[in-house]
């Protein structure tokens, strides 16, 4: 019979006071330093950044970082990588709600509705980016007015990523669309479009103009906003209210795409991968993409051009998005670490040259006015499409990676493939709009 | 068990049979190798997947990108393995991951064995009710309270804290209720004992109880080490910050610059499989008989 | 686990010490509440208030932004029961359910009666079919991904081995919830293996032996005397195993996060996007609540059933 032994129970009251100790020391300090963290509020320069650049993208991001931590008064930057999507635009809405969340991160400025209203972006303090050389002339007017909110910078951008078509330069030249310049002519109607894409098919002996959509949760709503931003109707989802869109207008819109991808001279039923693929294989003269297929196209060896997305309709519009920096929400922001947040915003605009080699229009004017920018091929043939920038609607629903471009896109792409009409599509998407306007707005 | 000594059975049994073991397969050869063949090939099947883990793991990027039926397409590398520590944040993650699941095993386990305890011995007011609102709070499934708790850790303003990431998951009604179940079963003599001696109700507890119950109370402890190292929902939530994350969350959340690398990937995962494998080898017995025990209140 | 039996005891008799406790005075013996404290505050703050302040919530358009809340009443619950993505949620978590638990009970009885039988190796067998157990999701998930890689991971080229065109495992919505069950039943097999294996060794050998005396061979002494015996177990194996796969989350939405379009989404994810990803952490709530009402009716439902099984 086991006879009650001292040592044993001693030994574990130890072991629990102290561990009740050490634990209850542990838990009053922050997170473990394995990486620089915020724990060391003496080592002002230590910055944590948020961003969602992987792949190309990601080395370049890397580079630039690199780029901005050299010298004695370069960063200490450690930088958190989260997969592009949902998952981080979640991630950051909630660490800004826990109010101890990265010191800056990247935010697609089209996402910004779902963001400011709600109390989980701090406002950028402009005398202090002016103090880094960064203010308000230094961009397009027409992304500037996408940073506010309330008449308050929430977001500083770092590039405009357009919705653009890349075109074989020797496909061109003999299809007849260049002008003395050697860029892509201007079009300025739907049946110029229409010709074009003849042209470049009877050239090519394949198909003229390649338009990846089918399955894709964002394409067909890129290409729809950008024509649709070119007849200059305006598409408006007021709170609450039904959403303002002039159907007209929309049905025009896919009435031409419908027309434009018949299936015969463009293909109508390409997923993206197929369609990036059948322009690296000589099949169509000229693909409807985002410009950050540039690097894997220059692989390619086609003679590559570029322009902003044509102007079919009466106005000039491209369908974009932007990588932009915000400041997530913070309960106690230490006033230093905010000073190097800003300092470094302004250090990676200035950097953004590095990024224009993987396609994107750096939004900071004076690194575009750089001869080194002009001298990029073919980036600087579609640098003006900042200018005429279109986002989406500033709703907090819509944005890039949301549910928003994914419910427009289905009818487009049922559309596209023969199986509804352009007026049933229209309407498909005006319900899609009013259901997820009558959803109740949880960040107003 | 029992088998009952026949000359005619003896004769009859294969040698290699172990006495006492029912006997499943009989006496021909055929079942046996059926049999034999049919575990060697289901354990085959279930190993593969960590064969071809390891064999990914220990050569370079671009051999593992080849096509090929064979898992070993290029040279041995720890080159891998070498990133992945330098990078830092697996080593991290892991001390974060001992330390959370160290602290919320030792509070869980004491605030268990002590409650059990108490609810099994003591009369005090409202323990019927407390006992029952504990066996119900058994129903319910965690991850039902991530959306209440998450709120809760706003207000409290926790989130992205470690004490957010333990207390919640040191209420283990279960353990609670295993523990009672054990301690109901311990005859008070030796406490009453204790008692008379003058000893107080701690003294009593430590001394004389504790001690007894040394195999359940291992057994719950492992079970619950397991479960705080392996869990994933909570800490996933709670935790945003990159420096507090514990292993499981930070591997499936933090990303390369460079994008999926599998040979990293792999060696990773293997790095963040190896201290329960290594807990395993060395309790083995303990953890299969836990299973049984704890297992069987609920997964 | 071993308990002692000590023997009782002596009784002091005649005297007794003229000093008696105070707690023996009032003849209150025993740990007393205090013992129990340390385990129902963190019980009360952590489970109770929360499980209440999630029905609260359930009432409320409780949002993740920092904006005031207001009541709502019943508008949560009832947009939850006209929400078509909850009915497929719901419908997703039942066709993993099913798929899942079949093969987790099948095979995990299968793999304990194999290895029940005595042939030589029990540690490697156990060692194979029990480690996965161990591995935490995010594990599992990483070696499963690069597995179903669809160009060079393992899945493929075994197909292509065999002649066959490669599959989408991941990617193809008819596709992905079954490669979620199949690694689901190679990660938790182990646990109801050792159940089974515990219960098997558990069995008197009597009736297996009075059958094999009776000329009866392994299949039917399998079938007739065995499996019978194992009927209790197995009712508790499938209890377990049900509800553990109602309440599935992490290997999902890590593997797949819920896709390809929606395909493989459990309720519980569900309750995460809406929640987290939407924003609207009362509307999550509701959806909760309804959730756990189903969670409640299969526990009561399996009890009586197994109740009936005694």
């Amino acid at each position: 019979m086991p006879g009650p032994g001292p040592a044993p129970g001693i030994g574990r009251r130890r072991l629990l006071r102290y561990g009740a100790a050490g634990a209850s020391a542990l838990l009053a300090t922050g997170s473990l330093t394995g990486c620089s963290s915020r724990a060391s509020a003496s080592d002002a320069s230590a910055l944590n950044v948020w961003d969602l650049f992987q792949g190309g993208d990601g080395m370049l991001m890397d580079d630039m970082i690199r780029a901005v931590s050299k010298g004695s008064d370069g960063f200490d930057v450690d930088r958190t990588i989260l997969d592009w999507g949902p998952s981080y635009y979640t991630k950051l809405a909630m660490s800004a709600a826990g109010g101890r969340a990265s010191d800056v991160a990247v935010l697609h400025l089209s996402r910004l509705a779902g963001y400011a209203p709600g109390g989980l972006l701090d406002p950028f303090d402009l005398d202090l980016l002016a103090e880094f050389g960064v203010t308000e002339k230094h961009f397009t007017p027409a992304v500037w007015a996408r940073t506010k909110h309330e008449g308050v910078v929430y977001a500083i951008p770092l590039d405009v990523h357009p919705f653009i078509v890349f075109y074989d330069r020797d496909a061109a030249d003999r299809a007849g669309l260049l002008d003395t310049e050697g860029e892509l002519a201007p079009m300025g109607s739907p049946k110029a479009m229409l010709e074009a894409g003849k042209a470049l098919a009877e050239v090519t002996g394949k198909s003229g103009i390649l338009f990846g959509h089918v399955t894709d949760t964002a394409q067909n709503w890129r290409q729809f906003a950008a024509l649709y931003a070119q007849t200059g109707a305006a598409f408006t989802l007021p709170d609450g209210g039904p959403a303002e869109i002039d159907t007209d207008a929309a049905v025009q819109v896919v009435s031409f795409m419908q027309q434009l991808f018949d299936g015969r001279t463009n293909p109508n039923n390409l997923d993206y991968n197929s369609a990036l693929a059948g322009f690296l294989g000589g099949r169509g003269g000229m693909a409807m993409l985002g410009e950050w297929e540039l690097p894997t196209l220059r692989k390619s060896g086609i003679p590559l051009g570029a322009a902003p997305f044509p102007q079919v309709f009466g106005k000039p519009a491209v369908y974009t998005d932007s990588h932009s920096y915000v400041l997530p929400h913070q309960s106690s922001p230490d006033p230093a670490r905010r000073r190097q947040a800003h300092r470094y915003v302004a250090e990676i605009l200035k950097q953004s040259l590095t990024w224009a080699s993987a396609g994107h229009i750096p939004a900071y004017q004076p690194v575009l006015a750089e001869p080194a920018y002009a001298k990029l091929d073919p980036q600087s043939s579609y640098a003006d499409a900042g200018k005429v920038a279109v986002l989406d609607p500033p709703n907090w629903f819509a944005g890039a990676a949301s549910n928003f471009q994914n419910r427009m896109c289905q009818p487009l792409q049922s559309a596209l493939l023969g199986n509804t009409s352009a007026e049933k599509a229209v309407r498909q998407m005006v319900r899609e709009a009013n259901t997820l306007l009558r959803q109740p707005n949880p960040v107003a | 068990m029992s088998t009952t000594a026949s000359p005619v059975r003896a004769r009859r049994l294969p040698p290699r049979e172990r006495p006492g073991a029912p006997m499943l397969l009989g006496h021909g050869r055929l079942p046996r190798v059926l049999a034999g063949t049919a575990l060697v090939v289901l354990a085959a099947v279930w190993l593969l997947p960590l064969v071809w883990a390891v064999a990914t793991s220990v050569q370079s990027e671009q051999d593992v990108a080849k096509p090929g039926l064979s898992p070993f397409k290029g040279a041995f590398t720890l080159d891998a393995y070498q990133q992945i520590l330098e990078r830092g944040n697996v080593t991290v993650w892991a001390a974060n991951s001992f330390l959370v699941a160290g602290l919320v095993t030792l509070i869980t386990v004491a605030i268990s064995t002590l409650a059990a305890y108490g609810f099994s011995r003591g009369g005090f007011r409202g323990r019927r009710l407390l006992l029952t609102v504990t066996v119900a709070a058994v129903m319910v499934p965690p991850q039902l309270l991530v959306v209440p708790l998450f709120e809760q850790m706003l207000m409290f303003d926790l989130v992205d804290t470690y004490t957010a990431m333990i207390l919640p998951q040191v209420v283990a009604p279960m353990m609670v209720f295993i523990l009672k179940r054990f301690f109901d079963g311990v005859p008070r003599e030796l406490e009453d004992a204790a008692r008379l001696d003058g000893a107080s109700e701690v003294r009593v507890f430590l001394s004389v109880v504790l001690p007894l119950s040394r195999p359940i109370v291992a057994a719950v402890s492992i079970f619950v080490f397991i479960g705080a190292w392996n869990n994933f929902m909570w800490p996933f939530i709670v935790t945003n910050d990159p420096g507090l994350m514990t292993l499981p969350v930070g591997l499936a959340t933090v990303k390369d610059a460079f994008g999926i690398q599998y040979a990293q990937a792999m060696a990773s995962a293997l790095l963040a499989a190896l201290p329960l494998v290594v807990v395993f080898l060395l309790f083995q017995r303990r953890i299969v008989s836990s299973v049984a025990t704890t297992g069987l209140g609920g997964a | 686990m071993t308990t002692t039996t000590p023997v009782g005891a002596p009784a002091p008799t005649g005297e007794r010490p003229p000093v008696v406790s105070p707690r023996r005075r009032t003849g209150r013996r025993g740990p007393g509440p205090l013992f129990v404290l340390p385990f129902a505050v963190p019980f009360v703050l952590f489970l109770v208030w929360p499980v209440l302040q999630g029905i609260w919530m359930s009432f409320t358009d409780s949002s993740l932004a920092l904006r005031d809340t207001s009541f709502v009443g019943l508008d949560n619950y009832a947009e939850a029961f006209g929400d078509p993505d909850v009915w497929s949620s719901l419908g997703n978590t039942v066709l993993f359910t099913a798929a899942s638990s079949v093969p987790l009970v099948l095979v995990a009885l299968a793999m304990a009666l194999l290895v029940h039988s005595g042939l030589a190796g029990q540690w490697a067998w156990r060692l194979s079919f029990f480690v996965p157990y161990l591995l935490p999701v995010t594990v599992v998930t990483l070696i499963w991904t690069w597995l179903y890689q669809p160009d060079v991971g393992l899945g493929n080229e075994l197909l292509g081995a065999l002649g066959l065109e490669p599959v989408g495992w991941l990617s193809d919505e008819s596709v992905a919830m079954w490669s979620v069950a199949a690694l689901t039943v190679w990660w938790t097999v182990g646990f109801n293996f050792l159940l089974y294996l515990a219960a098997l060794q558990s069995l008197p050998t009597v009736f297996d032996e009075a059958a094999a005396l009776d000329g009866a061979g392994a299949w039917r002494r399998l079938w007739s005397v065995t499996l019978p015996q194992l009927r209790r177990t197995t009712v508790l194996v499938a209890m377990l195993q049900i509800l553990a796969s109602l309440k599935v989350f992490d290997q999902i939405y890590i593997l797949t996060k819920g896709g390809p379009n929606g395909s493989t989404r459990p309720i519980l994810e569900y309750v995460y996007d809406v929640g987290f990803t939407g924003y609207r952490l009362g509307y999550a709530s509701a959806v909760s609540y309804v959730f756990f009402a189903l969670v409640i009716v299969v526990s009561l439902a399996q009890l009586r059933l197994f109740r009936q099984e005694d």
